[in-house]
């Protein structure tokens, strides 16, 4: 099972994330949204307006898959994407996170680290990068 | 559809840093991929380019499904467009009139297939530069539908 590492969570929580849907024959729709509240190891949830609960709610409807890019600085400070599994409840967006991956250009794009062991990705983030979230 | 001056100076900000987006692709059979991107172009007002460095999953769904959404992540400024449009990637040994919705991939590699030496990368900050860069080709856009992502207007159609 995937586990958010607090650097992670600090950056979906401080900026929110840009959210990929797609209808389930592929044709992608994205919303941004501005924050996020990470629950326990791999739920993280969005406080949806309602014209972005109109624009995606088919999409989930029929294919509940997600794909998550943290948001502003965080598109390349915070070089992650977080596949998932998403339910709308209400206007409450929420991803179940199965899959994270390294998306820093270069030989370690496409990296899959939830399933490294919790320490090895630790590990890793601390050799990659020198903050522990977004600029306060 | 052409881009506006607006939209093609927020997609290229030339020696200041740049712009940063999100690109989202799609596999036939509905997984979606979102990444950032870095290197951002706009080409001849009405395509948008992007450096391919190693986009793996991205270049498999293009492959089987060439459709992208770009989003711009920082600076946003109030810049809050998503395009979206047919996608593909132009990479170095294509047939030589190889065409894409209008463009020529050889013309268009010609100009943007070595980013590092046309804009040099020099503002990106040591922690996040990547040690060189490999350019594998262009990720090409032409933009058929821009809307909006701000919250209270998500996907009104802005052009």
């Amino acid at each position: 099972m995937a586990k958010l590492t607090p650097r992670m969570k600090n950056w979906l929580e401080g900026l929110g994330a840009h959210i990929g849907t797609a209808t389930k024959k592929g044709f992608p729709t994205t919303i941004v949204v501005e924050s996020a509240k990470v629950e326990g190891d791999n739920m993280v949830k969005f406080q949806l307006s309602n014209a972005q609960v109109e624009q995606i709610k088919q999409n989930i409807s029929e294919n509940p898959q997600v794909a998550i890019g943290p948001a502003g600085l965080g598109c390349i400070r915070a070089a992650y994407q977080f596949k998932g599994i998403a339910k709308l409840e209400g206007n409450i967006l929420e991803v179940e996170v199965r899959e994270i991956y390294c998306t820093k250009p270069g030989p370690e794009a496409a990296l899959r680290l939830d399933t490294l062991p919790y320490e090895n990705i630790i590990k890793f983030e601390s050799t990659r990068w020198r903050d522990t979230g977004p600029p306060k | 559809m052409k881009l506006t001056d607006e939209m093609k100076d927020a997609l290229m900000i030339i020696g200041a840093g740049g712009a940063v987006v999100h690109l989202t692709t799609c596999s036939a059979d509905g997984k979606p991929n979102t990444v950032g991107e870095r290197f951002v172009a706009v080409w001849k007002d009405e395509y948008i380019l992007i450096a391919d460095m190693f986009a793996q999953k991205t270049k498999k769904n293009l492959m089987e499904n060439p459709i992208g959404v770009i989003t711009i992540a920082h600076p946003v400024k109030g810049r809050t467009w998503a395009f979206r449009g047919p996608t593909t990637i132009f990479q170095e040994g294509l047939p030589p009139d190889f065409e894409f919705q209008g463009a020529n991939a050889k013309d268009v590699l010609a100009e943007w297939g070595n980013w590092a030496e046309k804009e040099p990368p020099s503002e990106v900050p040591p922690d996040i530069r990547p040690p060189r860069l490999v350019q594998r080709g262009v990720i090409f856009m032409k933009v058929d539908e821009i809307y909006s992502y701000k919250a209270d207007e998500a996907g009104r159609k802005i052009l």
